[in-house]
């Protein structure tokens, strides 16, 4: 069949850039494939994608070498705007890509550009809408929308104009998992439906590698690995298990060496329950590891009693929250998008004003501190790390928070070493921080917030678009603070994530906290809010979350 | 490593004595300004219903609002101006608007109790004096005349403020690109962007605000230069994100075929129904009997020195074909609601 795109040797750089962000790339995409584009922030994923629209170069100018070709467009020569009815684009942040102010006339903005006559818009508009069960928000405006159902409006946007070929650039990374479900779901039926070609460049693996028939995995420009999952497997399991789902992991650490032997077979499972009948099949010969000791904490840091927060009196978001944080605890705040965990977090430090209730920040009531002072106690990391970037130099950055919390002299300059140690900030100190990469940018952030040796840390989704590498170099360095007796407090979606790194978990649902434990007995059996591993075991080893929690005791052969 | 005893060691101690803190917090610096996405969606307007004003085609009511607009400019009778702004208030309701228009409320509220204490203190005509006072550099002279006039200029005011705060809590902005691209599609397309990146680009300022109150920054205590100076780099954050979004936001149009020639334009779903058209009409009818009205000089009321009797211009046909042409629309909306109920 002939191949709907096609790049050869392309490689690009952006206007000044030193390095090229795609190097020699050359590809063909077929009709009907599912792609999972994989690497690392910055290896190219998502100029890949725009290089295929046409946007790189026409829009961001720079460097072009090669050639791409979408049907009979070359891309030198056909603008992105030709492009357009061909290859569909849905950006990460669904707000930057919304141009008018309600749905139905959003979906209608692509179709009127391609030119498409008014009544065939209202019929493709109508069904749009109704592809992504959107029909009852149609004249809603956008601004009312959460960020899972924007993220639809955007796809239906680009589903209207019936492309041959959609590309997503990470479209899950600002959703909580159930939004992501329903999202990838409607990307999986837009797949089987219209055998529209699909290229989707994502993170969490464990929520897209099963929709996958091809993957390709980029490092600094290249392709490095371009086959089918399986394929793709049996290289990740020589060297980048942290690329696999959970469950393929699993199989993959058994005794033995057989990981390989199973990836070989094609029977390394992607999906739950391709695990389940791996594991049917081979009689179950699990056992959970020796648990870690049970840890102590120390003083509370944090204390809320009776707490009410909302943005109106008389209508609370969330009330009657009772809780403590302690020196030593590493603690994950969970719950849907809208339930209220980034504003409950924001009275931690004094940002907002609670409606009712107390919070007491090392025993002094927060109401009586500026949030400046009460940053020296508690630190606070937003979800955008740009927010905090007013310096050219990341020693900028953090010299300009110290100098505001108060600090000088020698206390100064051991803060700003220790931090600059903590995060691995050496290399980058006379970097401007807005030309880092995402997980750089996120470091320097988190040092800008946390260089006063703060006794609480918060972060606000902090693995939002963050690659596996950087999830667990974030996971260490936020355990090695905890057992350094701060208390850490993480805000997230990433089940997987707060399974591996919390030792407790809080659920915030239906105005209040629904769940307060241990992470082995809050995640275990709950349907979304739970891991790969937990939902695959949950029977044989109940409370069990990642796969290190498993040992093969007996060969599976 | 823990640092209780240090927590909000020195400095912090040093700025509470010199400001005569612990203080209760400040209300919320910053707190209500940069609200979480979700929250703030579920207290707003969202779905596809829309009732009265915002279910109908956007050219009947431009051409309503525009109507009620110029009755709220050229009205002068103190019993018209509290007929009209009951109207507005009405038509608002119709829509399910109301609480919409709060911020409106107020300051309209704000600026009519302002105009109407403040007024009678400077216009010291009309006959009948309630009371006055010689002060060394002022002398003070409140009439019924005066009273009446700035309390009937703070509502008119009110009105005035209220018709325009109608126009942009009910009229759909895409409607009136759709309307406005007739004529200028870029101009309606550059409308329709500032009105959906206004919100995003406060959102910023806010969450950029409490990042950098988050850090130590002092943004809400001190001098007001201290403050103000304080506030300055953030606008750099500021500025930098904007671009950053348009750069964006010209990537996902252009991806989407913006900028190709033979753009056509979607009607829309929007259909004329008779309610349009009975609007478009009403509308023009008022239209014609205002400006009529204004040329015939049947809006006049005097005030100074004596008040005319408020009733007299109810009488007058100009008045009586705008205020029935305007009215004529809730009646039908009220009465077909009714009839759903």
């Amino acid at each position: 069949m002939a191949a709907i795109a096609r790049l050869e040797h392309v490689t690009y750089t952006f206007p000044g850039g030193i390095t090229p962000a795609l190097h020699d790339v050359s590809l063909e995409i077929g009709p009907a494939e599912v792609i999972l584009v994989l690497g690392s922030s910055g290896s190219g994923k998502s100029t890949l994608l725009k290089a295929i629209t046409g946007l790189v170069p026409h829009h961001h100018g720079g460097t072009f070498a090669g050639r791409v070709t979408v049907d009979e467009f070359d891309t030198r020569s056909a603008g992105p705007q030709e492009i357009s009815a061909r290859v569909g684009l849905v950006l990460q942040d669904p707000e930057n890509q919304a141009v008018m102010t309600t749905v139905e006339r959003e979906i209608a903005f692509g179709l009127e550009n391609q030119g498409v006559e008014s009544r065939a818009i209202t019929r493709l508009v109508e069904e749009a809408l109704m592809s992504l069960g959107l029909s009852h928000l149609r004249r809603a405006p956008l601004e009312t929308l959460s960020g899972g159902e924007l993220q639809k409006v955007a796809l239906a946007a680009v589903i209207a104009m019936q492309p041959h070929l959609l590309l997503l650039d990470e479209p899950t990374s600002q959703l909580d998992p159930v939004s992501s479900e329903e999202l990838l779901a409607a990307i999986r039926r837009l797949s089987e439906d219209t055998g529209a070609t699909i290229m989707l460049a994502e993170h969490r693996v464990e929520r897209c590698l099963h929709l996958a028939t091809r993957v390709v995995y980029m490092e600094d420009g290249a392709v490095v690995v371009d086959s089918d999952p399986q394929s793709f497997a049996l290289w990740a399991v020589a060297g980048h298990r942290e690329l696999l789902p959970p469950v393929a992991r699993l199989f993959a650490q058994r005794l033995n060496g057989q990981a390989a032997d199973h990836a070989q077979r094609g029977d390394l499972p992607m999906t739950v329950k391709d695990a389940r009948f791996l594991l049917e099949e081979t009689g179950r010969r699990v056992q959970a590891a020796a648990s870690p000791p049970a840890r102590t904490y120390g003083e509370t840091v944090l204390q809320a009693r009776r707490l009410a927060v909302g943005f109106a009196p008389g209508e609370p978001l969330l009330e009657n929250i009772d809780l403590e944080l302690r020196r030593g605890e590493l603690v994950a705040l969970m719950g849907e998008n809208g339930a209220g965990k980034s504003t409950l977090v924001r009275h931690f430090n004094g940002l907002a004003t609670p409606l009712s209730g107390e919070v007491r920040l090392l025993d002094r009531d927060v109401r009586e501190l500026s949030v400046a002072q009460a940053a020296r106690g508690c630190a606070l990391l937003g979800q955008n790390p740009n927010d905090y970037f007013i310096n050219d130099t990341v020693a900028g950055e953090i010299d300009y928070s110290l100098e505001h919390m108060g600090f000088v002299g020698k206390e100064r300059n051991d803060l700003a070493a220790r931090i600059v140690a903590d995060l691995d900030l050496v290399a980058v100190l006379r970097r401007d921080p807005r030309e880092l990469s995402g997980g750089e940018r996120t470091r320097v952030a988190l040092a800008a917030v946390a260089c006063g040796d703060p006794a609480l840390v918060i972060l606000d989704e902090p693995t939002r678009g963050m690659d596996p590498l950087h999830k667990s170099e974030l996971a260490a360095l936020l355990r090695r603070w905890a057992e350094t007796s701060r208390c850490v407090l993480l805000v997230t979606h990433d089940v997987e994530f707060a399974a591996r790194t919390a030792d407790r978990v809080l659920v915030l649902g239906d105005g209040g906290l629904l769940a307060d434990g241990p992470v082995h007995e809050v995640l275990n059996g709950s349907l979304f809010f739970s891991t790969q591993i937990n939902r695959l075991l949950r029977h044989a080893l109940p409370g069990v979350l990642h796969e290190d929690e498993v040992d093969w005791g007996v060969s599976l052969q | 490593m823990s640092r209780p005893t240090t927590l909000f060691g020195e400095h912090a101690a040093a700025a509470a004595g010199a400001t005569g803190l612990p203080k209760p917090n400040r209300a919320g610096a910053g707190a209500d300004q940069a609200p979480a996405r979700a929250p703030r969606a579920t207290a707003r307007r969202r779905g596809s219903r829309t009732y009265g004003l915002a279910r109908t085609h956007p050219l009947a009511s431009v051409a309503y609002v525009a109507a009620l607009a110029l009755a709220a400019l050229v009205l002068a009778d103190p019993l018209e101006v509290v007929l009209l702004l009951g109207l507005i208030l009405g038509v608002l309701t119709a829509a399910r608007r109301l609480r919409a228009t709060r911020p409106y409320v107020r300051l309209a509220l704000y600026v009519a109790v302002f105009l109407a204490v403040l007024n009678p203190l400077f216009s010291q005509g009309g006959l009948d004096v309630l009371w006055q006072a010689h002060l060394p550099l002022l002398h003070i002279r409140l009439t019924l005349q005066g009273l009446v006039f700035g309390a009937v200029t703070g509502l008119r005011l009110a009105t005035v403020m209220l018709a325009f705060a109608l126009y942009t809590v009910v009229l759909d902005p895409d409607d009136q690109l759709a309307l406005m691209s007739r004529f200028s599609f870029r101009s309606g397309l550059v409308v329709s962007l500032a009105t959906r990146l206004f919100p995003v680009l406060q959102r910023d300022a806010g969450r950029i605000a409490d990042a950098q109150r988050s850090r130590g920054v002092e943004l809400d205590r001190g001098p007001r230069r201290a403050r103000a100076v304080a506030r300055v780099p953030l606008l750099a954050a500021l500025f930098t994100q904007s671009l950053e979004r348009a750069m964006d936001v010209g990537s996902a149009m252009t991806a989407r075929g913006y900028g190709r020639r033979g753009r056509t334009r979607w009607q829309g779903t929007r259909r004329w129904r008779a309610g349009d058209r009975i609007l478009l009409v009403a509308a023009g009818v008022a239209g014609l009997a205002l400006v009529g009205g204004s040329l015939a000089g049947a809006f006049h009321y005097a005030y100074f020195p004596l008040l005319d009797d408020p009733r007299a211009a109810l009488a007058s046909p100009w008045w009586l074909a705008a205020f029935a042409a305007l009215v004529a629309p809730l009646v039908l909306e009220l009465t077909w609601l009714r009839s759903r109920a």
